[in-house]
């Protein structure tokens, strides 16, 4: 308990969402253990967590793997709740994952209630590329009507599997300090606003 | 209409024969006295006449009309017990519906298990529910929620979400709806090893599989918005079923709120919009009420119908009851629905009722341990009180299972030391005594209700039923005498009988059960009779009854004529009897047999009556036979004859006197026999008999 004082590094959440077998599991192990995972078994809600170097600073990355499976949508909402930054992943080789995406961006926008919510669209599976149905600027486009950025990634190729995830932490550090300028001694404030916000809608 | 003056059947009973205008007629035309007395006389006789007339018809019928009187109460107590087996098929059936009702409320495992199973496993959930109660203090509000059902429990360790040091340990419940840490009592003098945390609804919070790393082993997290709680487990086996049972909860929760949605949607299409946005609000419970406000009465009545009930003021409870229920009928009569409190308090109310049904049928069940000292009189009340409750069909089977349990006590302590006939009639006197009681109570109790009547009938039955097999097995023994047989059977019917008063007519079911066994034991005694006759026949001398003295004979005339024969013709002498021994013994046991025949007899029993009475009787007449066939001298054969005509005329004339007294009619077998045998009346005696058709088979 002695413990508590000492400043612990910021702790960022980071959440993956998006349809079933797109590759979230994938790319989360990529990035922790650098390994790629040929087997698919589909996730419930696992966590994982993880120390590192961003941009010269100590912190730690909180990762949120959810489970795409359509049996799962109607909890999601408890998960997103927690979630300071989404990636948001479809396989570029199916394109009912990538309009799905659609969905997961509503649903994270209405519990989040936040239109600047850090938040990555990322392809993944960029190395089958033979097999692609959704094109780079179909992809891209929605990224840009969004106002969030698009990156192609492979779990198995590690392609950007690191800049996702880093690029969001960037995003979501960013967004903290900014909060703490605007609303510094406010937080309670604007919490209550939410809450009534909610109770209207 | 012309005067006729002759009084006929046809003319006094035509349609337009009016009575003054006829005599007025009569003493006009008709002068003198005379002619009026002839006349009179006329319908007298008619009068007689008509009325032999009318005895012959109601005797003619008379077999038919009681058959049919007992057949009718035969169908009256089958209708009953249908009645019965209708009633308990609804019960059933209304069991089975509302198991099917509270599944749809409740967010129950729904996976494919069947009704039964899932009332079954209701009971046991209760019981788990209530150790909870008793383990976790400040969690009384546990088994207000219906439906809540218990899946896992366990103690986990706490740790710190951001750096993983250990905060506390906690004791952990999973219910179907929810997820409730408690944590240990350090107060060492607290009765309870748990004290009451926080219960999250199931439905806000998300469950998250912590990945192994490092030190963090074993751990999965909750997320309960704003916060999170990391939990430790001791292995990765219980973590993993901590995650299954989470999973299995949720996942139940999901389709019971689906259906939910879909059923509310339906019913209320105005209300669907609000109830399309998110279904876990978290916000919902900080909406102010701003409904009616209640008496305070009324949101006291849960508490004041504990405390009533844990000091067993049962009638105050149910007073209590009635009010909220008042309340809240008039409450939604004027608002047209009811508030949140009002259900609330209801849905508070209905476990207090159910609580208190449970009580009062406890009160009524059936103990070893619990002394029946009370009687029905102490069972009085929580009939009352269940009946109150709308409960009576409960009631009722628990009221008569009790009178079952009070009767077999009742009759262990009739003891067996005394004669057979002695220990019937304390034993008959013993049950139906008490049925007459039970009963009286019964219909004190349950005054009106159709099906409650039909579950006595059944009952009534099912008792008598115990008490013949019992009887039967007690009574009929072969070395039981028909006389003593016949006391006890009558004895029973007349117990059984005194039930009749209250409606309740068991005597065709006694007469039933008791038929074959009589039936076997008439002929039993038949068959030893005859045997007896044949002993007899073998000492017969055919020399005149010596009674050695004048007030031995005295005393033998005076016995036979109780009997209701006059032997007075018969004496010669001072001490003479002019019959044989063998005669006479005969008519003594015949009389007796007779006698117990008559006082058994039942229309089914009838016609083996009639056989025994018969054969008998032929046994003791074939001797008669035999022996004047063989006889060769006249005064003997004389002497013999005078003896067949004593049976043949003055007993059986005697015996078909009783016959008719007690059947209504006389015995046709033994007129058969006298028919037969009339020959020997007049000391002629047949030469063969082969011809002769056995009289039984005729019968058959
Ligand atoms: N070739 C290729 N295969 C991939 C890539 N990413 C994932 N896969 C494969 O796709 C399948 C599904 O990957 P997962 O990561 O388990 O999918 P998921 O999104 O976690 O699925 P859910 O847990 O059900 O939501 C697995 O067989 C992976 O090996 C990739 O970048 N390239
Ligand atoms: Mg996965």
């Amino acid at each position: 308990m002695s413990k508590k004082p000492t400043a612990q590094p910021a702790l960022h959440k980071v959440i993956m969402v998006g349809s079933g077998g797109v590759g979230k599991s994938a790319l989360t192990l990529q990035f922790m253990y650098d390994e790629f995972v040929e087997d698919y078994e589909p996730t419930k809600a696992d966590s994982y967590r993880k120390k590192i170097l961003l941009d010269g600073e100590d912190v730690q990355i909180d990762i949120l793997d959810t489970a795409g499976q359509e049996d799962y949508a109607a909890i999601r909402d408890n998960y997103f709740r927690s979630g300071e930054g989404f990636l948001c992943i479809f396989s570029i080789t199916e394109d009912e994952s990538f309009q799905a995406t659609q969905e997961f961006r509503e649903q994270i926008l209405r519990v989040k209630n936040d239109e600047n919510i850090p938040f990555l669209l990322v392809g993944n599976k960029s190395d089958l590329e033979d097999r692609r149905k959704v094109s780079f600027q179909e992809a891209s486009e929605r990224a840009k009507q969004w106002g969030v950025p698009y990156v192609e990634t492979s779990a198995k190729t590690r392609e950007h599997v690191d800049k996702v995830f880093y690029d969001l932490m960037r995003e979501i550090r960013a967004r903290k300090m900014e909060e703490n300028k605007t609303n510094n001694g406010r937080g309670k404030d604007k919490s209550k606003k939410k809450k009534l916000k909610c109770t209207i809608l | 209409m012309e005067p006729s003056k002759e009084p006929t059947l046809n003319l006094l009973s035509s349609k337009d024969f009016v009575p003054e205008k006829y005599v007025r007629d009569l003493s006009q035309s008709l002068v003198g006295g005379p002619e009026l007395r002839r006349l009179r006389k006329k319908i007298q006789a008619l009068y007689e006449e008509t009325n032999n007339n009318l005895k012959r018809n109601v005797y003619h019928n008379y077999m038919q009309f009681i058959d049919t009187a007992k057949e009718i109460s035969h169908l009256e107590s089958e209708m009953y017990q249908l009645s019965h087996l209708l009633s308990e098929q609804k019960a059933l059936l209304a069991a089975l519906s509302t198991t099917s009702i509270l599944g749809d409320e409740t967010p129950m495992i729904t996976g494919a298990e069947n009704k039964n199973d899932a009332s079954e496993r209701g009971d046991e959930n209760r019981q788990k529910l209530a150790s909870i109660l008793e383990k976790v203090e400040g969690c009384k509000e546990l088994l207000e929620v219906p439906g809540r059902t218990y899946l896992h429990e366990g103690d986990l360790l706490e740790v710190d979400p951001v750096d993983n040091n250990t905060i506390k340990t906690v004791h952990a419940y999973l219910f179907t709806d929810g997820f409730m840490t408690t944590y240990r009592n350090t107060n060492n003098r607290g009765l309870m090893k748990y004290v009451f945390e926080v219960m999250y609804e199931l439905g806000s919070l998300a469950v998250v599989n912590v990945r192994d790393i490092g030190n963090n082993k074993h751990q999965f997290k909750l997320l309960i918005f704003p916060d999170t709680r990391v939990f430790q487990c001791t292995a990765s086996s219980s973590k993993k079923e901590w995650l299954d049972k989470f999973d299995q909860a949720k996942k139940a929760r999901l389709t019971q709120e689906q259906q939910k949605r879909e059923s509310i949607v339906e019913k209320s299409p105005s209300r669907s919009a609000s109830i399309e946005s998110p279904s876990f609000n978290p916000f919902e419970d900080m909406e102010e009420d701003v409904g009616t406000i209640h008496p305070e009465w009324f949101i006291e009545i849960p508490e004041e119908l504990d405390v009533c009930v844990a000091q067993r003021h049962f009638e105050e409870a149910l007073i209590f009851l009635q009010k909220s229920k008042d309340y809240i009928t008039q409450f939604v009569n004027t608002n047209g629905q009811p508030d949140h409190v009002i259900i609330d308090i209801q849905r508070k109310v209905e476990l207090r009722h159910n609580n208190l049904t449970e009580v009062l049928m406890k009160e009524l069940e059936v103990n070893p341990d619990k002394s029946q000292q009370g009687g029905l009189r102490a069972a009085r009340r929580a009939v009352r009180l269940l009946n109150q409750l709308g409960r009576s069909t409960q009631s009722c089977d628990l009221f008569l299972k009790l009178c079952s349990s009070i009767l077999k006590t009742q009759c262990k302590r009739v003891k067996r030391e005394c004669s057979t006939a002695m220990y019937v009639r304390h034993l008959s006197s013993v049950v139906f005594t008490n049925m007459c009681h039970m009963t009286e109570e019964f219909l004190r109790a349950f005054p009106s209700s159709s099906s409650c009547s039909s579950a006595y009938v059944v009952w009534a039955s099912n008792e008598l039923s115990l008490f013949t097999s019992h009887f039967i097995k007690q009574v009929f023994m072969p070395q039981t005498s028909l006389s003593t047989l016949t006391e006890c059977v009558v004895l029973v019917r007349s117990q059984c009988e005194r039930l009749c008063s209250f409606g309740v007519d068991l005597c065709y079911q006694l007469d039933g059960a008791l038929r074959t066994p009589l039936m076997q034991a008439l002929k039993d005694t038949r068959d030893k009779s005859i045997e007896v006759a044949k002993l007899r026949a073998l000492e017969d001398k055919w020399i005149p009854m010596n009674l050695r003295s004048k007030t031995g004979l005295a005393r033998f005339l005076l016995q036979y004529s109780e009997m209701g024969l006059k032997l007075d013709d018969y004496v010669t002498g001072d001490i003479w009897i002019q019959l044989t021994n063998s005669t006479l013994v005969f008519a003594k046991l015949y009389l007796t047999l007779l006698n117990d025949c008559l006082q058994l007899e039942t229309t089914e029993l009838l016609h083996t009556i009639n056989e025994v009475l018969y054969d008998v009787f032929e046994a003791q007449v074939r001797h008669v036979e035999s022996s004047l066939r063989n006889e060769k001298q006249v005064e003997q054969r004389k002497f013999i004859t005078k003896n067949a005509d004593f049976l043949l005329v003055i007993l059986q004339d005697l015996c078909q006197k009783k016959y008719k007294e007690t059947i209504g009619f006389e015995c046709e077998s033994l007129h058969k026999l006298k028919k037969e045998y009339s020959a020997l009346i007049k000391g002629v005696s047949p030469t063969s008999r082969s011809t002769k058709t056995k009289y039984s088979s005729e019968f058959l």
